[in-house]
């Protein structure tokens, strides 16, 4: 299955371009953790607003910082927030969703489905607001609200399709061999709904990113370093005086690796979709 | 006479719905003695899934109520027990073969793993203990190539080939009772008689009861010992094969052999049918539940019910019998 999986994906030749991509951007953010590039992003290496030049790419900004250094070290930024709000709300969500689809139509169901409405019908960014000044300039305040709000989705989508397994035959075949109730929801539910989970999760990291940016731009996001969304911010006043540096850089690195996410998204949506293959 | 290896005494199990009880299994009583195999037949819907589902205690607790008067395995009841001492025997002392092996298999697991795992669970062991187990089972079912198997995924083998590694799956921790609930009708002419075959086998291997469900009286004969024909939830005869092949005492039974199909005349009769269609549960004729579509039914079946008598060890639920 793996295989097939694999072989599908390969002969998508959208689906290759975005996981190239992305794969690109990876390799930056792996480069900056590690130390090897993006390190000078708050040295004032420049003059303030120096245009695009063979030491200075992009130029420089206001305080003639090194946008291109910006640009990579905001690279790792947008990582390292969607792949931290990506595993744990998927982790949150596949085990709330999971037990709720499981006891579904029982006073547990209830409270996650409750649970669930609510914090959907919190607008984002005001609950972000709510978040971020409650832990009084954490961190995390932005991970935090982010986690809480974007579980919702990925619990609602396992739980139908748990409900949709539990009536398969071999969950049947599991209680003839004896397993107790919660380990057959962990042992044979959910990693059947691993395909799902997967294009959820790159829908999430795309999500997470986007989010990041909008919050940044907000004040709410980034304490401390730099991240696309504070470049855009920044970037608010510049346009209008005519510099075009961090606009350009944050913008198009976004743009560009949102674009690659979407597009192995879809691939990997249409290489996992095994809908008929069993029967 | 020893402890039987599966003892059911009045097992009943009806619905309560708004228009009053439903009865799909009623008041049935058996027997299968250890290294015997019996086949339960009957048209369907009729009751012998239920009956299977009734002796596992698989039946959701809700809406449907199970009632027997003792339901005994190698002479211990099991009808009483609580969830945690049942799945402590299901899978180990009692294994069940499901009809679909192509759904009854989890898709993500290979077959290694999903064997191993009944294994690890009821009996447990070192690691290469287990997987030696393992090996062992799918060979015992005829594979030459376990480690080949082993590795594979449900969806790469052929029906037979799943249905086979289902059934190393079933009989891994050595059950005493198999319960097999229509393992061939999904399968082709071959796969049939290779999979009638390795339950032969490991029914003389492991000396297990068989209690197998089928609506195919002709791979029942290949099978079976003794055979109990079902119909609306009640036992209508219970017999030896050879003898209810040779003559039916119940007008169902002798009506259900009609129906098989011959190919070795020269010109074939055309195939009968049992007149008239099995009546829902919900509205069950009064007295005997066949009698309106039997030809030989006069006024008194129509009001009692007939019991099972006892001529020489077989069991006939008819006034008329023939």
């Amino acid at each position: 299955m793996k295989q097939d999986t694999w072989q599908r994906l390969k002969s998508d030749r959208y689906g290759m371009s975005g996981l190239l991509v992305v794969a690109v951007f990876a390799l930056v953010a792996l480069c900056v953790w590690s130390g090897l590039l993006g390190q000078g992003w708050s040295e004032v290496s420049g003059d303030r607003f120096e245009s695009a030049s063979t030491q200075h790419w992009f130029g420089t900004n206001l305080l003639g910082q090194d946008i291109l250094q910006r640009t990579l070290f905001g690279t790792a930024t947008a990582f390292e927030v969607g792949l931290m709000v990506t595993l744990c709300s998927s982790l949150l969500g596949s085990i709330l969703g999971g037990l709720a689809g499981w006891y579904s139509n029982s006073w547990l169901d209830e409270i996650i489905l409750w649970l669930k409405g609510v914090l959907d019908s919190i607008p984002l960014y005001l609950f972000a607001a709510a978040v971020a000044f409650a832990l009084q300039g954490s961190p995390w305040a932005m991970h935090i609200a982010m986690i809480v709000t974007f579980w919702t989705t990925t619990a609602r989508i396992i739980r139908g399709e748990v409900i949709r397994i539990k009536q398969s035959e071999f969950i049947e075949a599991a209680r003839a061999i004896g397993l107790p109730g919660l380990t057959i929801v962990f042992r044979h539910v959910l990693p059947n709904t691993f395909h799902i989970l997967l294009v959820q999760a790159t829908i999430v990291f795309v999500a997470a990113i986007n989010t990041e940016v909008i919050l940044s731009f907000l004040g709410l996001g980034i304490q401390d370093g730099v991240s696309w969304g504070l470049m855009l911010a920044e970037s608010s006043q510049e346009v209008l005086a005519g510099h075009f540096g961090n606009f350009v850089a944050a913008g198009s690195s976004l743009f560009l690796l949102l674009m690659g996410f979407n597009l192995l998204a879809d691939a990997l949506q249409d290489a996992l979709d095994t809908r008929g293959e069993f029967i | 006479m020893s402890t039987p290896a599966l003892k059911v005494n009045e097992l009943s199990v009806w619905f309560e719905t708004g228009s009053g009880k439903v009865t799909v299994v009623d008041q049935i009583s058996f027997s299968i003695n250890a290294g015997d195999a019996t086949g339960l037949v009957g048209e369907s819907g009729c009751g012998k899934t239920m009956t299977a589902m009734a002796i596992l205690g698989l039946l959701p607790s809700s809406g449907i109520n199970v009632r027997a008067n003792g339901i005994e395995v190698n002479g211990r009841d099991i009808h009483k027990l609580t969830g945690k001492q049942r799945r402590a025997i299901l899978g180990r002392d009692i294994a069940m073969i499901f009809q679909q092996p192509a759904t009854a298999l989890d898709p993500v697991f290979t077959m290694g793993q999903q064997i191993s795992a009944v294994y690890r669970r009821h009996a447990g062991g070192s690691k290469q203990h287990i997987r030696q187990t393992m090996l062992d089972a799918l060979e015992s079912v005829g594979f030459s190539e376990p480690e080949d198997i082993a590795a594979t995924y449900p969806h790469q083998l052929s029906g037979g080939m799943r249905q086979l590694a289902m059934i190393a799956m079933a009989t891994v921790c050595k059950p005493a009772l198999i319960i097999a609930d229509e393992p061939t009708t999904a399968l082709d002419n071959s796969s049939r008689a290779l999979i009638i075959r390795q339950l032969e086998r490991l029914q003389t291997l492991h000396n297990a009861a068989i209690l197998f469900i089928s609506h195919d009286l002709t791979v029942v004969r290949q099978l079976c010992r003794n055979v109990m024909v079902m119909y609306c939830g009640r036992l209508m005869e219970t017999s030896d094969c050879q003898s209810l092949f040779d003559h039916a005492r119940h007008p169902y039974s002798a009506g259900l052999l009609s129906c098989i199909p011959q190919i070795s005349r020269k010109r074939p009769d055309p195939v009968s049918s049992i007149p008239g269609q099995i009546p829902a549960a919900a509205d069950l004729p009064q007295g005997c539940h066949f009698a309106p579509r039997c030809t030989r039914a006069e006024a008194q079946c129509r009001l009692t019910v007939p019991e099972l008598d006892d001529i020489n060890g077989r069991g006939a639920a008819c006034f008329r019998p023939l």
